[in-house]
């Protein structure tokens, strides 16, 4: 019998266009996301196959977590339609069996669910086959990949959550509780997703995804390239675990689902509630009123409407759950993991919470707006009222307003509840300064007024297609589409529905300039939805005929001179307003997709390369500047000379000089007729040098550039020159001479467009290379001088020393000079700043920082302090007397150390809540990092050649690590350590590339950050703090400041290969010169107490050594090295009990250590010194032996 | 425009649906104020000319004029004076039936709280829902629905009354009750009631048509439709496999069951034998004739 009801179910699905429409949907969506950048799913990014089997895994993995509502379509309705229809009673009086029916029905619906997801595998196999991808990406066909992913994901999804909301909407006979459980499900989803970023929590997380997605993130987090494009996901650990549990939980489900199922139709509820006991007055006299009609009275009358829909929404539980669900996720987002650095969160300031709102609640509005627009529309059509609604003497615009407001009117009740968590949640973390307006602007203002226009279209569509359900499906379009266009370089907001140039808030600047064009845009998109509403007030359904060609004649009769006047006036509006935005946007700014630039990038190298690549040309050796800065404005005169020398032994005769193109050139220092070429779009300038510059002579070149943005952007205007923050750099004075950095470098887009291969990186034995610093291609150390002014209320700043501050007229005026040489990289700063000054011995620091911003003022200026000690003490003096740290706005995050000066993102450290004394000190480490990079850097730069930024940046970091130790000791370290071992295996799996050991690195971050702090943590354990200080002091002492040739990594690699002890020497080669990984784990640790009281732990120990090469394939070397072995007790992150450097030979070694108290944990490298990818391992609990 | 005591005329209305159905094949009436009845089976076009009367949907080709507004064209003049209730409808299950009447009130033009209070009150004490007034809809019974339907309908004082199918569901005593309110109201204004139940008309209405297959095959006063028949309806008790039989050689105008005995009326000008009787007609006697005329 079950059978029966499964083909009965099967044949019935398989007759109903959905199946087929889902299908065809979502193979379009996997054959889009492997055939075009358009559609994205996951993805394996830069040399993971586009077919590889993780990629395959991780999409169809994803597609079947979005299928939840596909799944629960079919499901949900399995059971319910029979109530709905009112056919139970014919089906469920029959002798037939509960679980049979139940059960064959539920497999026919997942089976019929299952259909599109195999469609979906199909779209992505189709795809992968198509002629025009790049065949070095695809991989010959397998079909095991999508088996394994169909049979370990898809089906047991579709099986898990089809089982939970069938027993949702089978026990509550309505379909409705199981689309909120859809809703629940999500949030489930992302809260666990949101976990996962928390290292502690991996099983956890791993366990609360119903898909199964985050034990797939976690399992194959630090795969290679090479892996994700060969293996299956092992169906082993977490993975395994979830599955089981999942499927037990749905088969409970089911089972439950069976026994609670009662066929009887329910009774209905007693008519006893509301009631009072006064019966009737039949005979009461009617009463005679003449009703009123007119403008007014439609006016109340669409008043009245929009109480009685909004009262029907606000009070479904549908609302109140998605209402609910949705301050979860606002609760999760604000205390998870939102800017959160090292583990350590920020202060929850309202414009972070504004954020967080923003997008986590972006998918209940959604919801909400989709949902009700289709509910609150075909309401009277769905209840069976309509025929007595569409007679009533109302005009049609009145229930279509009523209901439009009363969608907006729930959005709008959405936010504020999401605003008010927000506050509740500022309180309860003790943060009192709740910025009340800023939760308005930003969520009833900006927000609601861009979520108001998505509610016009969902109405407008509800309307003029008059299904709901088709009306859902173009809303799913719509939000699809938006995330296709951009793809597909159809960028501009002037067809792109609700689009508003983004409205990003930092404390120091507010809105800034962002808000002027984003009001162009709102007011354009809103003229446009009025004339959507005139339109679905025409084609708004009204009586029992609703065939279109009908509604089509109608409209023309409802067109009243009235709606043709306004449709007039708002299709001019609209032209109006577009016409002035297109104007500003193209016209008076250059509007450039992505396209255009890579396009540029192309020209550039094509034009350039060859001829100017090689080409001598002169130095730059001087820098004198005039930067007027008008941050009201937004604009900046720049103007200065600077000084060219020719080091070359032959005269130069061409010189190539490059201008941003986004900067107005009023004059350059050679005459216009010396000319030979002017590309425009490029701004590169070829000038002929008559007479030519001879060897050793210097070449003034005066210029003088305005930077002012005219018009504005589509979106991403510029952030340098803003009202009040203004930071930008040597960028934007002119370069001489190619460079190779402005070449397009992702490898793919350069096959795509047709360019050879490009280099990275040149090796280190390349001397024309090193000619130059790997910051710049036309200068190394240079003399620097600059008067920068500002508006009086502001304080404007460039490296160097003060030696002269003066006001004229409004304007104030600051002359910085430099007494020594500094690189040929500077900066230039403007706002309305506090100044927190404090000194160290004679060198002067102060802290310009956002009023308001003073909390972690101090902890910078201490870190600065403690940093000089170390730095002065072990390595060299510092060559300024001043260190500055400037903040700038949350635009950008990041700090950067220029000469003497460290420009500061207000968004890293001014904002860190570091109340928590167990949290990483991120604002003491940044700020020790920057303060290194006044060595590591200013003083000892590498050549442009693989391995440079080893010396800056792994420098730098151990150099804080050391400060930061000192300060806040071992522990501390380890956990931040954790982070970078972290940050590295997973930089490694999103390599574009190919990674390169250390000393080789090609300026990728997660290698010389992350792998830089892990390694140069090991060598100083290794070698012994002062031995590393020691050449680090020596290295400095013979390079800094050094003419070219400049240094490379591989000479510092050489002079701690002569430093390093005897055992330790393979190090050198493991952890610098190539990619070392090793497989550590403690089997087992049993320990015995001995007669003296005294503990004898026997330890079961393994361990691989792997080298990996570029690309991630790892073979095994044979060990013979040091390992730390330890035992440690009970407490947490106490003193080892043991812990000393052991050889470990072979693959399993047995050992045993007497320690004095009752062990608790023991392992091999416990503290993870080495690059281990599965940390967790190296420690064992001690079995207590007889 | 006054709608006063205006006729509903309705000409050569015809409306076929897109399956190929047609529902309204060139329709003519003339409706006076008073009540009205409109007799037809299941399918006849009932309901397709009711709705296209109550502004819900166009005929094919036809006009239909109340006085001198044309109903056609000037659907929002029709509304104001419009009283309508479907013969299948339903209700916002959660509202209570006070505050779903308030607001159909409020959608008739009563907009002032206290007139509307007055009318909302005493219909819902003339349909008998007076103590159910602070009761979900979504809780009401069959007849209790169609009981607040009508209060609806008689909202804001209306000069045109369209009600399909009123009775349906009604126990006696309540369709008593209903159509002595609608006969209160009815004298002024048009009242055109459909039904399917001979009673209603007999009852009620001084006029009435009978519909079927979309066609008037009949209309007028049902005392002279029923005085035509006088003398020519027989009745005969048969045993249940006679039936074809008596079909054959005669017009059987209805067949019923009596004390589990078939009792057969046909209709002739003459005796047309000995075992049948005459019957004194009444006007289910004429609709049966009418339509088994037709057929």
């Amino acid at each position: 019998m079950l059978a029966s009801f499964l083909r009965f179910e099967l044949r019935f699905r398989l007759r109903q266009p959905a199946v087929w429409i889902f299908s065809v949907v979502f193979a379009l969506l996997t054959f889009g996301a492997v055939t075009s950048d358009a559609v994205v799913i996951g993805g394996g990014t830069g040399q993971t196959a586009i077919n590889a089997p993780f990629v395959i895994t991780q999409m169809l993995g994803i597609m079947s977590a979005v299928s939840v509502v596909l799944v629960t379509a079919f499901v949900a309705t399995t059971i319910t339609r029979d109530f709905e229809l009112g056919t139970d009673a014919l089906f469920f009086t029959k002798p037939i069996r509960t679980r049979d029916l139940l059960l064959g029905r539920f497999a026919g619906a997942v089976l019929v669910a299952s259909i599109v997801m195999v469609a979906a595998a199909l779209g992505l196999a189709v795809g992968s086959l198509m002629p025009w991808l790049d065949p070095e990406r695809v991989l010959p066909f397998s079909a095991a990949p999508y088996l394994h992913a169909l049979g370990v994901f898809v089906l047991p999804n579709l099986l898990v959550m089809g089982s939970f909301f069938f027993a949702i909407a089978t026990l509550t006979r309505r379909v409705l509780p199981a689309y909120v459980g859809v809703v629940a499900f999500f949030v489930i989803y992302s809260i666990s997703d949101s976990f996962i970023g928390d290292l502690d929590n991996d099983t956890v997380a791993a366990l609360a995804d119903p898909f199964g997605l985050a034990s797939l993130g976690i399992s194959t987090r630090y795969w290679t390239v090479a892996e994700r494009n060969s293996s299956l996901v092992p169906l082993t650990g977490e993975l395994w675990l979830n599955r089981v549990v999942w499927l037990s939980l749905a088969a409970a489900v089911l089972a439950f689902t069976v026994r609670r199922f009662s066929i009887s139709p329910r009774a209905r509820k007693g008519a006893a509630a509301g009631g009072d006991a006064e019966p009737s007055r039949t005979d009461t006299p009617l009463v005679v009123v003449h009703p009123r009609h007119g403008l007014a009275v439609a006016l109340h009358q669409a008043w009245h409407q929009l109480r009685v829909e909004l009262g029907t929404v606000l009070r479904g539980k549908a609302f109140i759950v998605i209402a609910l669900f949705g301050v979860l996720n606002v609760v999760g987002g604000a205390l998870g993991t939102i800017d959160e650095l090292f583990g350590t969160p920020v202060l929850p300031v309202t414009h972070l919470m504004v954020r967080v709102i923003d997008q986590v609640f972006a998918l209940f509005v959604v919801i909400v707006i989709t949902f009700y627009a289709g509910e609150l529309v075909h309401r009277e059509r769905q209840v069976g009222l309509h025929e007595v609604h569409d007679a009533l003497p109302v005009p049609s615009w009145v229930p279509l307003l009523a209901k439009l407001a009363a969608l907006c009117v729930a959005v709008l009740v959405l936010l504020g509840v999401a605003a008010l968590t927000g506050i509740v949640l500022q309180l309860l973390q003790g943060y009192t300064h709740v910025e009340v307006p800023l939760y308005v602007e930003g969520l009833w203002g900006l927000s609601l007024s861009r979520w108001m226009l998505v509610c016009v279209l969902a109405v407008v569509f509800q309307v003029l297609v008059n299904h709901k359900y088709l009306g859902f499906l173009l809303m799913v379009l719509f939000f699809v589409s938006q995330a296709v266009l951009p793809a597909l370089d159809l960028q501009h907001g002037l067809y792109r529905f609700g689009w508003a140039s983004e409205t990003p808030y930092s404390d120091m600047n507010g809105y800034g300039h962002f808000l002027g064009p984003s009001m162009w845009y709102r007011l354009y998109w809103w003229l446009f939805a009025v004339g959507l509403v005139l339109v679905a007030n025409l084609m708004w359904v009204r009586g029992t005929d609703a065939r279109f060609r009908l509604r089509l004649r109608e409209a023309r009769r409802r067109a009243g001179p009235a709606t043709t006047v306004a449709l007039a006036v708002v299709a001019l509006g609209v032209f109006g307003v577009g016409a002035h935005i297109l104007h500003e946007t193209t016209v008076l700014s250059r509007y450039r997709t992505q396209d255009d630039q890579e396009a540029g990038a192309v020209r550039y190298e094509q034009s350039y390369r060859e001829a100017w690549l090689h080409a001598p040309q002169p130095r730059v050796v001087a820098a004198d500047l005039e930067v007027d800065i008008f941050p009201h404005r937004r604009e900046v005169l720049l103007r200065g000379t600077i000084e060219l020398l020719n080091r070359h032994d032959a005269p130069i005769d061409r010189l190539m000089v490059s201008v941003d193109p986004d900067l107005q050139v009023e004059s350059l220092g050679l005459p216009d007729e010396a000319l030979l070429e002017h590309d425009e779009e490029l701004g590169v300038r070829i000038y002929r040098l008559e007479p030519a510059l001879a060897p050793g002579a210097r070449l003034p070149f005066p210029f003088s550039l305005r930077f002012s943005e005219e018009g504005f952007k589509n979106h991403g205007s510029s952030t340098q020159v803003v009202d009040n923050g203004t930071f930008f750099n040597s960028a934007w004075v002119p370069h001489f001479g190619y460079d190779p950095g402005q070449e397009l470098s992702d490898p793919n887009e350069r096959r795509k467009r047709g360019l050879p291969e490009r280099e990275r990186a040149r090796p280190p034995t390349d001397m024309e290379a090193r000619a130059n610093t790997y910051i710049t291609h036309e200068g190394d150390w240079i003399d620097f001088a600059a008067t920068v002014s500002t508006t009086a209320d502001q304080i404007a700043l460039a490296p160097g020393y003060l030696v002269k501050e003066w006001q004229e007229g409004d304007r104030r005026y600051f002359r910085y000079e430099m007494d020594s040489p500094i690189l040929d990289f500077y900066a230039f700063l403007s706002a309305e700043y506090v100044v927190a000054r404090d000194a160290w011995g004679d060198v002067a620091i102060e802290v310009y920082h956002h009023p308001g911003h003073e909390t972690n003022v101090p902890r910078m200026i201490d870190a600065v302090k403690k940093s000089l000690d170390y730095y002065t003490t072990n390595f060299s003096p510092y060559q300024h007397r001043q260190v500055r740290i400037v903040e700038f706005p949350r635009y950008a995050s990041f700090a950067q150390s220029f000469p003497n000066t460290i420009p500061y993102s207000e968004s890293i450290g001014f904002i860190a809540d570091l109340r928590d004394p167990d949290a990483i000190d991120y604002v003491f480490y940044v700020t020790a990092h920057e303060v290194a990079h006044q060595w590591w850097a200013h003083q000892v730069i590498g050549g442009d050649v693989q391995g440079s930024t080893m010396l800056s940046e792994s420098l730098s970091q151990y150099s804080a690590l050391m400060v930061m130790e000192k300060e806040y000791g071992r522990e501390k370290m380890r956990r931040f350590l954790e982070h970078e071992l972290d940050r590295y295996l997973e930089g490694r799996g999103q390599e574009t590339e190919r990674e390169l050991p250390l000393s080789l690195v090609e300026n990728q971050q997660y290698v010389h950050y992350a792998k830089g702090s892990l390694v140069m943590y090991a060598l100083r354990e290794t070698m012994g703090e002062e031995v590393l200080d020691r050449v680090l002091a020596d290295y400095i002492a013979d390079v800094a400041f050094q003419a070219p040739p400049f240094t490379t990594a591989l000479e510092l690699v050489e002079r701690i290969r002569a430093a390093m002890p005897e055992r330790f020497a393979y190090l050198v080669e493991d952890l610098l010169e190539t990619i070392t990984l090793y497989d550590n784990r403690a089997i087992s640790a049993t320990a015995t107490e001995q007669p003296d009281g005294r503990w004898k732990v026997e330890l079961v120990l393994e361990s691989h050594k792997l080298r990996a090469d570029g690309e991630g394939a790892e073979q095994e070397v044979p060990l013979h090295d040091w390992l730390e072995v330890g035992v440690y007790g009970e407490e947490e992150g106490s003193e080892p009990l043991y812990l000393q450097w052991h050889r470990i030979e072979g693959e399993r070694s047995e050992l045993s250590v007497v320690v004095d108290q009752r062990p608790a944990r023991a392992g091999i490298d416990p503290r993870v010194l080495f690059v281990d990818r599965e940390p967790d391992d190296n420690l064992v609990r001690v079995e207590l032996g007889g | 425009m006054s709608t006063e005591g205006a006729e509903l005329v309705i000409e050569g209305l015809s409306k076929t649906y897109p399956g190929g159905v047609r529902a309204l094949r060139g329709v003519d009436l003339r409706i006076p104020p008073g009540m009205f009845g409109l007799l037809g089976p299941n399918g006849a076009g009932k309901s397709t000319l009711m709705r296209t009367i109550a502004t819900l949907q166009d005929p094919d080709a036809g006009s239909i004029r109340l006085g001198e507004l044309d109903v056609l064209r000037d659907k929002d003049a029709v509304r104001r004076v419009l009283g309508y209730l479907p013969q299948d409808f339903g209700v916002y299950p959660h509202l209570d039936a006070l505050s779903l009447l308030d607001h159909f009130a409020v959608l008739k033009g009563i907009t002032a709280r206290g007139e509307r209070r007055a009318v909302v009150e005493a219909l819902l004490h003339r349909v008998n829902l007076w103590d159910k007034r602070k009761q979900k809809l979504g809780g009401f019974s069959g007849g209790m629905r169609q009981r607040f339907g009508i209060a609806q309908a008689l909202l804001g004082d209306p000069r045109l009354i369209i009600v399909d199918e009123p009775t349906a569901g009604l126990d006696p005593q309540e369709r008593s009750r209903f159509l002595n309110l609608l006969s209160e109201i009815g004298e002024h204004v048009v009242v055109l009631l459909s039904t399917h139940i001979v009673e209603d008309v007999a009852d009620l209405c001084l006029q009435m048509a009978i519909i079927a297959r979309g066609q008037v095959l009949r209309s007028g006063e049902p005392q002279r439709a029923v005085d035509e028949l006088r003398g020519r309806t027989w009745k005969k008790v048969i045993a249940k496999d006679q039936l074809d039989e008596h079909e054959r050689e005669h017009t059987v105008i209805s067949t019923r069951l009596v004390g589990g005995r078939t009792v057969i009326h046909v209709f002739a000008e003459d005796a047309p034998g000995s075992a049948f009787e005459p019957v004194d007609p009444d006007l289910e006697d004429v609709y049966f004739t009418t339509l088994a005329k037709a057929a």
